[in-house]
């Protein structure tokens, strides 16, 4: 700047000896502000929030106090549940319909016989209890969680805290079968470069065991910021995340919200929504020249014929998505009040985000790859907690805002990230695309088998992938 | 020399161009066709092969008192979530109102009493393509002399019923006991589109609205019309749009209070951007302007915020409709939100929805009634997909017009507003078309002497220059 304002009464080969170096001074100073600024990471606001009824008392702490919880039921709640499957009001589908209309409903009936004279919800209360529960209070509502630690741990081996998220129609039940994968690896045969994690699985606030929030406009990025406080009431001050379905969403807003308490971020599913001319195109390019627009053979073969996957395919699946998005408490309403609605409802998502090609059968693919025993405890979670239309609810609060405004499409995720592709999920993201929000990806993993409820059809393939992840973020 | 062959060649271009515009005008004009009548066979198995029984059997309403106890008792044990703090009916209908409504319900609402009031007109059904076709046939009390009823066929939607008409129906068929003079008496038949209320639901897939306005086209033929009219709204505006397209020798006249457009176009898109500034470039008169603008609030974002209900219920109605066959709560949550809706959408705003400010819960519970002690909801919901999974735009009949002489009834607070300048490009012969100063989308239910007097002045005009037989 000195050179600069020397007077201009020097000559050309002079100015030129002036020119050169402050323009080279102008391009650094533009490229070291852009280096810097490109290097510093936007983070979402932490915020705060208060969920329970009236207001906010300004007076006292809250309770940070941990409590032990263990799940009940009674004679009375099995007798009211059997009482509504005995008055079931049953519709004859048309004829041919498989599950191309929704439940099928011949089928439905079977499986409403199943849980009126076979399903013994008493026992599988005690599965649930299996793992150890807790609540405490966090901006004024109880969240709910497992707690589950490696019965034995090796001298010397470092235990990694993991916290799991799950998503709608599921609940922490969906990890029953994963959990033992990853907190004693070696008893189920993986020695995945001896990764040994603690497990804790909330249940988002609204669904199943944990209180519902009694104010609007409880999105995901509150949830982060509960789930953070959780952790850290744990004693946690870096942890790893998984999560598929709302689970991908909140453990993403989590990474955003405070990147240095997580250590690595694990998906089942990526959300990517599509903006831009520019993936447009790539996305017209990619169905002739993958390799152009940086798909794999792969990708590709996941991603098109591109109408039929991602618009017709998606326009079929997510009418549930649109009503609940815009009247929860209509839509969930008669769920509440009639289990065999419930259960219709919730199961059809586990038939055709388990495999697309269930529509075509009678009876929906489902004890194909799940039992009836897993599923209806899972739908019984929404039962006895009255808790689906809360969860409802959750869809309105994050699609209601304009979605080229939402947090966790303008700030990126800059740790480590592990992403398990599965071949069934309803929309396949390829990596190219992933990297517009994941920044820092370590894995990407084309999984050979599985859908859209990783965890819980696939918890073997799944723990492998979140093993492998976690023992190169080690290594970093 | 340059020059001139330039110049000729230029001339050519020209007239190329123009000569493909001619040839593509003549070619493209809305082809005048009649859309085929659509026979089915909706019944169970396979069609037997001895001839259909076409008796008309009287029908009455009946309940018992085990029907009235397990819906007490379904009442009772309803569970109830809370809704969210002022949320009014902005999450769809209100948890708190909805607890109102049932209380009111289980003590005071006497569905034994409605029963008989939905007997006061007489009822019939007849078996039709297989299945059993459930309608009201209302003749006029007395007639003057030398006068001859006008047969009107008039089709409901949903979640509506034929009950919608209940209060309509005395004013067209004894308009002189209302003050609205006796030129014209008619006499009315509503059916309920199979798959609702007391008509039997279609077996096989595929029943759509061109299977509906065929099976009411037989249905009118059966009891001996040979031309009559057709008014309707939501399904009914479809049905019988549909029916004007199959039969137009036999409808002479078509009344709507509900018009959509499905072929939209270059125009469209234009008129929607620029028509608030130039409304006259796009045929948009004031009240057009003023119905459909702001088009993002008006237009984009309320079909996105209304239309989860037909999203879900045009690809999984067998889903959607278990639970609300199970739960008459539910069942009345997910109808009464769109007689709040659909009647104001100002009215989400309040906590109570509106619902009693333009009807009584004795009519809104009644139509869930009917609803409820036929079990139709999921059948009723199917009628979404067998219209609208191939997409919107892309069936035949929607591409075809219609020549039958049409009146429009344009309601206020109907959910969208289709001016006259869309909606003449399908119906080519407008005969009226009106601004109606209140009511919404239940025209029938919610102003029946205003849509009265407009079926009267539209049929008015058909009869006085004899229109329908100009087609």
């Amino acid at each position: 700047q000195a050179i600069l304002c020397l007077p201009r009464s020097f000559e050309c080969s002079q100015k030129n000896a002036v020119l050169v170096p402050a323009a080279a001074l102008g391009v650094g100073g533009v490229l070291l502000y852009w280096l810097r600024s490109g290097r510093k990471i936007k983070t979402i606001d932490m915020g705060d929030g208060w969920w329970g009824s009236g207001e906010r008392p300004f007076k006292g702490k809250e309770d940070a106090s941990i409590r032990p919880f263990k799940i009940e039921t009674s004679d009375k709640e099995i007798e009211d549940l059997h009482r509504r499957l005995d008055q079931f009001r049953f519709t004859p589908h048309v004829e041919g319909a498989a599950f191309h209309y929704g439940f099928n409903s011949s089928y439905l009936r079977k499986v409403v016989a199943y849980w009126r004279n076979q399903f013994d919800w008493r026992k599988q209360v005690e599965e649930l209890n299996k793992y150890p529960h807790f609540h405490t209070t966090i901006e004024g509502i109880d969240i709910h969680f497992i707690h589950v630690k490696p019965s034995y741990v090796p001298h010397g081996q470092a235990v990694q805290p993991l916290l799991m998220v799950h998503g709608w129609p599921g609940s922490f039940y969906e990890f029953y079968k994963i959990i033992p994968l990853l907190t004693e690896p070696a008893k189920h045969g993986l020695n995945e470069g001896d990764v040994v994690f603690e497990v804790i699985c909330p249940s988002i606030p609204g669904y199943g065991f944990s209180e519902a929030p009694h104010q609007k406009e409880f999105d995901s990025v509150a949830t982060a910021r509960i789930f953070h406080k959780l952790m850290n009431r744990l004693g946690f001050k870096k942890y790893y995340l998984q999560g598929g379905d709302w689970g991908s969403r909140i453990t993403t807003n989590m990474a955003q919200m405070l990147p240095q308490s997580v250590k690595g971020l694990h998906l089942n599913l990526v959300f990517i929504a599509t903006q831009g001319v520019g993936m447009l195109i790539r996305t017209m390019l990619g169905a002739y020249v993958p390799w152009l627009v940086g798909f794999s053979r792969e990708d590709a073969r996941r991603f098109y014929p591109f109408m039929q996957k991602n618009v017709y395919d998606v326009l079929r699946e997510s009418g549930y998505l649109h009503i609940q998005a815009t009247k929860p408490d209509t839509a969930g309403c008669g769920l509440n009040d009639s289990p065999v609605g419930l259960a219709a409802y919730i199961m059809e998502k586990f038939s055709t985000w388990t495999d697309k090609s269930f529509l075509h059968k009678d009876d929906g693919g489902l004890e194909s790859k799940y039992s009836l025993d897993e599923l209806l405890t899972n739908v019984m979670i929404y039962w006895v907690t009255s808790s689906i239309v809360s969860s409802m609810r959750y869809y309105k609060e994050n699609f209601s805002k304009d979605p080229t405004l939402t947090a966790h499409e303008r700030v990126g995720v800059y740790v480590p990230t592990g992403i398990a592709a599965f071949p069934q999920e309803i929309v396949h993201t390829p990596r190219v695309w992933a990297k517009n929000v994941y920044k820092n990806i370590i894995t990407y993993s084309y999984m050979p088998r599985g859908g859209h409820f990783a965890a819980f059809e696939e918890p073997k393939l799944l723990a492998q992938d979140i093993m492998q992840f976690v023992q190169k973020v080690e290594q970093l | 020399e340059l020059c001139s062959s330039l110049a000729g060649i230029m001339l050519l271009e020209v007239f190329l161009v123009l000569g493909t515009l001619l040839i593509y005008f003549l070619f493209s004009k809305k082809k005048e066709e009649t859309l085929p009548f659509k026979d089915g066979w909706w019944g169970r198995g396979q069609k037997p092969v001895t001839k259909e029984d076409s008796s008309i059997r009287p029908f009455k309403v009946e309940t018992t008192e085990e029907e009235l106890s397990d819906l007490f008792r379904r009442l009772d044990q309803a569970r109830f979530t809370e809704p969210l703090e002022n949320s009014c009916f902005h999450y769809g209908t209100n948890l708190v109102h909805l607890r109102k409504v049932v209380s009111y319900w289980k003590n005071q609402f006497n569905w034994k009493k409605q029963v008989e009031i939905l007997n006061k007109y007489p009822q019939f059904k007849t078996k039709i393509q297989g299945i059993d076709i459930h309608f009201v046939h209302v003749k006029p009390p007395r007639l003057p002399e030398g006068q001859a009823a006008k047969p009107l066929l008039m089709v409901h939607g949903w979640p509506g019923s034929f009950y919608e008409f209940y209060k309509i129906i005395p004013l067209l068929t004894d308009p002189a006991s209302h003050g609205l003079g006796d030129e014209h008496i008619f006499e009315v038949i509503c059916p309920s589109i199979p798959g609702y209320g007391f008509s039997e639901a279609p077996h096989k897939k595929d029943f759509n609205s061109v299977s509906a306005a065929s099976v009411f086209y037989e249905l009118m033929i059966r009891l001996g019309f040979n031309e009559f009219y057709t008014q309707g709204g939501d399904w009914g505006w479809l049905i019988c749009t549909n029916l004007a397209q199959i039969a137009p020798n036999h409808v002479k006249g078509l009344h709507l209070n509900m018009v959509s457009v499905s072929k939209l176009g270059l125009t469209h898109l234009l008129s929607v951007l620029l028509g608030r500034y130039f409304p006259g470039l796009f045929g948009f008169q004031d009240e057009d302007v003023r119905r459909m603008f702001p088009f993002l609030r008006k237009g984009l974002y309320r079909i996105l915020s209304e239309s989860g209900y037909a999203h879900i219920q045009a690809t999984k109605p067998d889903t959607v409709g278990c639970g609300l066959n199970d739960s008459p709560v539910g069942l009345a949550a997910y109808i009464l939100e769109k007689f709040s809706s659909w009647t104001d959408m100002e009215f989400q705003n309040l906590e109570d929805g509106g619902l009693e400010r333009k009807f009584s819960l004795d009519d809104l519970l009644t139509n869930i009634m009917i609803y409820w002690v036929s079990g139709c909801i999921v059948s009723s919901m199917r009628f979404y997909k067998e219209n609208l999974q191939k997409g919107i735009g892309t069936q035949k009949h929607e591409k075809l017009t219609v020549q039958v002489p049409t009146g429009i009834a344009a309601f206020p607070n109907e959910v969208l507003h289709t001016p006259q300048a869309w909606a003449k490009k399908k119906y080519t012969n407008i005969v009226s078309f009106h601004f109606m100063p209140r009511g919404g989308h239940f025209a029938a239910f919610e102003e029946p002497e205003l849509l009265a007097k407009d079926i009267l002045q539209f049929v008015d005009k058909v009869e006085k220059e004899q229109l329908w037989k100009k087609k």
